[in-house]
């Protein structure tokens, strides 16, 4: 990780585990409803203080807490275009299998590349440091992993090119 | 430009059959076998495969992942030093979504010399094939291939579709029951109206494996295989079945056919060796009529399973919902490779008919004969199609005109996303 | 595989075959570019009918392609192409030399078929180069082939050198920015000194290249891109070195889609592995849920699924 990165990762981290005090809250509005408060929306007294950690313009970091859910949504680096589309795909074909991913949301909020709801049920059934650990290692490698695709992508094109260009010398 | 035929591609356990609608044979069979860098993957592992770390950036070329073969091409390479061989496909399920990605890659581009993005594609599923598999296989062919359409249709229901080639069948149904034998595994699964009847499936662990294994002891017990070298013996074994087998009437009776008159009914195979070119024959006796008939009495070459294959079909149509089981008893349709002996449908026929009016009799008799049922019809399909049934069946329905207002268009997977393929539409029956 | 083949694999499989075991036949088959072919036998088993549609087949009547035809299979060209078609050619299988060398050779060129029609126009760009060159100056005519509904070959010669341009259109957003990726690592791929002789490529989006800028109906999208190939005299110096060009300048596009479609392939491999990395991090934070034995009535334990 480099220097730079941590102290924003650290940052979210003790934001993330603060937030992550969540209880059974059962709907006021609706009999037998217990919904994650932050996506009904509808009981202002329940919702927290949304708050955003931001790197730079490009990098930021939606953590919106309520009483039985919180919802983080992430903003990836995208230097480029390659960059923007590989995280396109990325994100995508992660949220493609949101049923494995249990605290994945299967859209991102507006703005952001990815979102994860997190709710009482998880923290019940999870470690809390251990969601909060997943949530820090994906950001940390989902930068990586783009870079390094970006990187692949352009190692191939040479080859390719390469390649086909070579053959014109036999 | 003017529309290109769509591409049927049917990717078995054992074989894939790729071609172009509209012809009656597949272009290309081969196995569905994928030749990479890297040992094989190992075959007892259960569970999903995990997917290995591609090619790393040190590395460098970045290419690794074109270095492979499949098909034929594979399976002559398994001796190359550094290439392992996997299959991709286990039990008629995608299992390594990584390797079946590069076959396809590889089957479009250096065999079938198509472009996907110009064509449609008719993709073929096992039975009960989860609903996750077909989101996948869409996410490849739309995302990687950017194709133009895509309809995945069910194996059972394409083989119905191809009977309607044989000119016993008169209506263009999609109710009946298929009897699907490949190389590994037999399946009979009843459909009703073209939607499959998954809780009444039965496999039989007997295929075309199991019985060329079965004609193999057969010759070697006589000591007839001493003359071939022993590469060769299954090879033998397999042409022994393909070339000489028939299914007899009675066992017993076909017995004493051949003692009265061995020269008549025994023929002989001649082999060539592989290697020294040298000749050499093998007599072939009564596997002629035993290899089949492991079909219909189980009891002569397994001892774990011992329910004939007529029983099987007859107790899979039992548990179908009763209103369908008139249609799946008069429609029962072959499929595969294993269900070309000679004579196989009308065994077949006899023996279900037989269980069927027995319990006719049965309940006629528990009435007190006071009421007399007008008889269920049983009736087995065979056609010249049988072998590459499912693919014809694919080939047939998409070159039907309606078949493109069917598939599921690139645009509708851009606006929805892979869940369209989770509908699933049937058509060109004629019901 | 990195490079794709020039030759048809259906056609020369099936030729193969049917050199060996003639039968009855009837198939229709495809190959890069919406060109198609119809394989069919016509009243005797023996004797094979080989027709191909090619979209821009009127072009290139217009650049000799008979002539090329002619040249390559002589008398086996129809001179009325079956229905539909373009190009039919008739195979008799009586004919064909026994197996060995010479008839792998003949089904070889069989199979090149398409390669050979849609080299007419590079040939003649080649002599018209060497004609210019003599003289000192002008300008060959600018050939075009519609190879497919929105892309298209030029082809022109120049007294030192032809030009070949491809319009290129990607239909998708992914394929788009992938595509520039590998068209500019095409550019820059003639730095390295072992390639130094490749012919010099060109690439440009959206602004054709002044050649063809006064082509009228060229479609101003961002979409769209232009690549330029300068072929020079020693790419097609003797007729070997001509025919290698020829076949291997044709698969361009095919080329690029073909790796295009390969680093998809790939990237979705990547992510696949990466997904399943994250899944194990989060199982982690699972707590072990404790499983008790739990008995039915009859003595047989009881495990519930989920």
């Amino acid at each position: 990780m480099s220097n730079v990165l941590r102290p924003y990762l650290a940052a979210v981290r003790s934001t993330l585990t603060a937030a992550l005090t969540l209880e059974d809250f059962a709907s006021q509005i609706v009999e037998r409803h217990n919904k994650p408060e932050v996506e009904v929306g509808c009981s202002k007294e329940v919702l927290l203080n949304p708050l955003i950690i931001s790197r730079n313009e490009n990098e930021r970091v939606l953590i919106e807490p309520s009483i039985n859910s919180i919802r983080l949504s992430i903003k990836i680096k995208q230097a480029d275009e390659i960059e923007r589309i590989l995280c396109h795909k990325f994100t995508r074909f992660m949220m493609q299998r949101a049923e494995s991913f249990i605290v994945l949301r299967r859209k991102p909020v507006k703005g952001y590349d990815i979102s994860f709801l997190i709710t009482n049920n998880h923290t019940d059934t999870m470690l809390k440091h251990k969601i909060v650990d997943f949530i820090i290692q994906f950001m940390e490698e989902v930068d990586k992993e783009i870079s390094e695709m970006k990187l692949s992508l352009n190692a191939r094109a040479r080859v390719v090119a390469e390649s086909y260009l070579l053959a014109f010398n036999s | 430009m003017s529309l290109l035929a769509p591409i049927i591609c049917d990717n078995g356990t054992g074989f894939s059959k790729v071609g172009f609608a509209g012809n009656s044979d597949p272009s290309f069979v081969f196995p569905t076998a994928i030749a990479t860098r890297g040992p094989a993957s190992q075959s007892t592992r259960s569970g999903p495969a995990v997917p290995s770390k591609p090619g790393h950036l040190a590395s460098k070329r970045g290419v690794e992942d074109l270095d492979f073969f499949i098909g034929d091409e594979a399976l002559a390479n398994t001796k190359t030093p550094g290439y392992g061989i996997n299959y991709p496909i286990r039990h008629g399920q995608i299992e390594n979504w990584d390797y079946m990605e590069r076959f396809w890659e590889q089957t479009i581009f250096k065999y079938l010399r198509a472009e996907p993005e110009d064509h449609y594609f008719l993709l073929t599923e096992p039975p009960l094939n989860p609903p996750e598999n077909r989101e996948q296989t869409a996410e490849i062919f739309f995302e990687s291939f950017n194709i133009k359409g895509l309809y995945i249709a069910v194996q059972a229901v394409l083989a119905l579709a191809a009977s309607w080639s044989s000119s016993r069948v008169t209506d263009r149904t999609l109710t009946g029951t298929v009897i699907d034998s490949g190389d590994g595994v037999t399946h009979v699964i009843p459909c009703a109206e073209g939607y499959v009847i998954g809780s009444a499936i039965k496999n039989i662990p007997i295929a075309g494996r199991d019985i060329t294994q079965f004609v193999l002891n057969l010759i070697r017990e006589r000591g007839d295989m001493a003359v071939v070298p022993p590469e060769d013996h299954l090879k033998v074994a397999s042409k022994v079945k393909e070339n000489y087998s028939y299914v007899c009437q009675d066992i017993v009776k076909e017995f004493r056919k051949y003692d009265v008159e061995p020269y008549k009914y025994f023929e002989r195979y001649e082999g060539e060796n592989s290697v020294t070119g040298k000749k050499y024959n093998v007599d072939v006796g009564y596997e002629r009529f035993l290899a089949p008939e492991i079909f219909f009495n189980p009891e002569i070459f397994s001892s774990d399973f011992l329910t004939p294959l007529p029983e099987v079909v007859d107790t899979v149509i039992q548990q179908s919902p009763i209103d369908v089981r008139r249609g799946l008893y008069k429609n029962i349709v072959l499929s595969g490779g294993s269900t070309m002996f000679q004579h196989f449908n009308q065994r077949l026929k006899r023996d279900i008919k037989q269980i069927v009016d027995r319990r006719l009799d049965a309940s006629v008799q528990a009435s007190g004969s006071h009421i007399k049922s007008s008889g269920i019809e049983v009736d087995v399909i065979s056609h010249k199609r049988q072998r590459y049934a499912v693919w014809f069946g694919g080939s047939l329905m998409a070159s039907l005109p309606e078949f493109y207002s069917f598939c599921h268009t690139k645009a509708q997977y851009d606006e929805i996303g892979p869940s369209i393929c989770r509908r699933y539409q049937i058509f060109g029956s004629a019901t | 595989m990195i490079l794709l083949e020039p030759h048809n694999y259906i056609i020369q499989t099936t030729l193969a075959e049917k050199c060996i075991k003639p039968s009855t036949l009837d198939v229709q088959f495809v190959d890069f570019d919406g060109v198609r072919f119809h394989l069919s036998s016509t009243d005797r088993k023996t004797s094979l009918l080989l027709s191909m549609s090619i979209r821009c087949w009127d072009e290139l009547v217009n650049y000799g392609v008979n002539d090329v035809l002619k040249r390559e299979y002589g008398a086996m060209v129809r001179a009325e192409p079956e229905p539909e078609y373009n190009v039919s050619l008739d195979i008799d299988l009586e004919q064909v030399p026994p197996e060995g060398e010479e008839r792998d050779a003949l089904i070889k060129s069989i199979a090149l078929i398409k390669r050979n029609v849609l080299a007419a126009p590079f040939e003649l760009a080649f002599q018209t180069q060497k004609q210019l060159e003599a003289s000192g100056s002008g300008q060959g005519d600018l050939m075009a082939m519609h190879y497919r509904d929105e892309e298209a070959i030029y082809v022109q010669a120049s007294p030192d050198r032809v030009t070949v341009i491809f319009s290129t259109v990607f239909k998708e957003e992914t394929d788009r920015i992938f595509g520039k990726v590998f068209l500019q690592e095409f550019v820059d791929a003639r730095r390295l000194p072992t390639i130094q002789s490749a012919p010099q490529v060109l690439y440009t989006t959206r602004e054709p290249p002044l050649e063809i800028r006064h082509v009228p109906g060229l479609i101003d999208s961002d979409d769209v891109g232009y690549v330029t190939f300068v072929l020079f005299p020693r790419h097609f110096i003797n007729p070997e070195v001509a025919s290698a060009t020829i076949s291997h300048i044709q698969l361009f596009r095919d080329y690029l889609h073909y790796h295009i479609k390969c680093s998809k392939a790939y990237m979705h491999s990547r992510m696949r592995h990466r997904v399943t990395e994250f899944q194990k991090v989060l199982n982690r934070a699972k707590t072990e849920v404790a499983v008790t034995d739990r008995k039915t009535a009859s003595g047989r334990s009881m495990i519930r699924l989920t």
